[in-house]
């Protein structure tokens, strides 16, 4: 088989940019997710989960570190997915836009929701230590 | 609205009508594992909220999560999330470093290879969390 390769130069836009980020952000997502996903999900198992234990868990600095990588990596990954798949649907540049607009208020509202979850649970230990 | 429907239609016939065999098959079923962890997780970010906003509601939350339905939702997530993974990182692997290797055997043989994977790893988790499901829904109960 000849190989066909030609080499093109993309646009330096957004989607280009988003283009890229799916696939640096999908490579970091594999052990982000799979670890989280073993741990919590298969080892621990959802029967040992309650209040206390996710209070216990955002005692510990390290994994509230890495539960806001985690949300900032899978839902900036997850909502941009849905939008390159609303681009599919959707044709017309107006429509896209305005779906684009939604997706990104969406993506915008629920992060800060979980951030401030997460960060607010680390100034009430915070507060408890003082 | 009309031009939106018939973009749809074309979309979706383009989905279902498209002959690309191993190439089509894990587009279509990265679409489906990625939409639907998305939507897990959206759900996900809220509910975990609540153990700051509405502490009393995730009780509630974890209970739902505890159901019989919600744990085979749980294993079919986790199907999700290990082929979602596999995948991507075939596709983020050709696009980066072998752009070059993007030709229609090598993706057959490279999609083949990806369900394998996905079901391997797959199949000791469904196993640990079905066991989990039989002891606490069914004996336990």
């Amino acid at each position: 088989m000849t190989a066909n390769i030609r080499t093109v130069t993309p646009p330096k836009n957004f989607d280009t940019f988003a283009w890229k980020w799916m696939r640096y952000s999908g490579i970091v997502l594999v052990p982000l997710v799979w670890i989280h996903v073993l741990i919590q999900d298969v080892l621990v198992g959802v029967h040992a989960i309650d209040l206390d234990y996710v209070v216990l868990r955002w005692g510990m600095i390290g994994w509230q570190v890495y539960d806001i990588l985690l949300l900032a990596f899978t839902f900036a990954h997850g909502m941009n997915g849905l939008r390159q798949v609303s681009n599919d649907f959707i044709h017309a540049e107006k429509a896209r836009k305005a779906v684009a607009w939604i997706i990104f208020v969406l993506w915008l509202v629920i992060s800060a929701i979980g951030a401030i979850a997460i960060l607010a649970a680390a100034a009430k230990n915070l507060a408890a230590v003082q | 609205m009309a031009t939106f429907i018939s973009s749809l239609q074309t979309t979706l016939k383009g989905y279902v009508a498209y002959r690309g065999r191993e190439g089509h098959i894990s587009f279509i079923v990265h679409r489906i594992t990625g939409l639907g962890t998305l939507l897990f997780l959206l759900v996900h970010i809220l509910d975990t909220s609540t153990v700051y906003f509405f502490p009393s509601l995730y009780e509630h939350a974890i209970a739902l999560y505890q159901s019989t339905p919600f744990m085979l939702g749980e294993i079919v997530l986790v199907f999700c999330v290990i082929f979602h993974g596999v995948n991507g990182l075939r596709i983020a692997w050709y696009d980066m470093f072998r752009p070059g290797a993007w030709n229609i055997t090598g993706q057959r043989k490279s999609v083949r290879t990806t369900f394998m994977i996905s079901i391997v790893l797959w199949l000791p988790a469904a196993y640990l969390m079905a066991r989990s499901l039989i002891i606490h829904n069914f004996l336990d109960a």
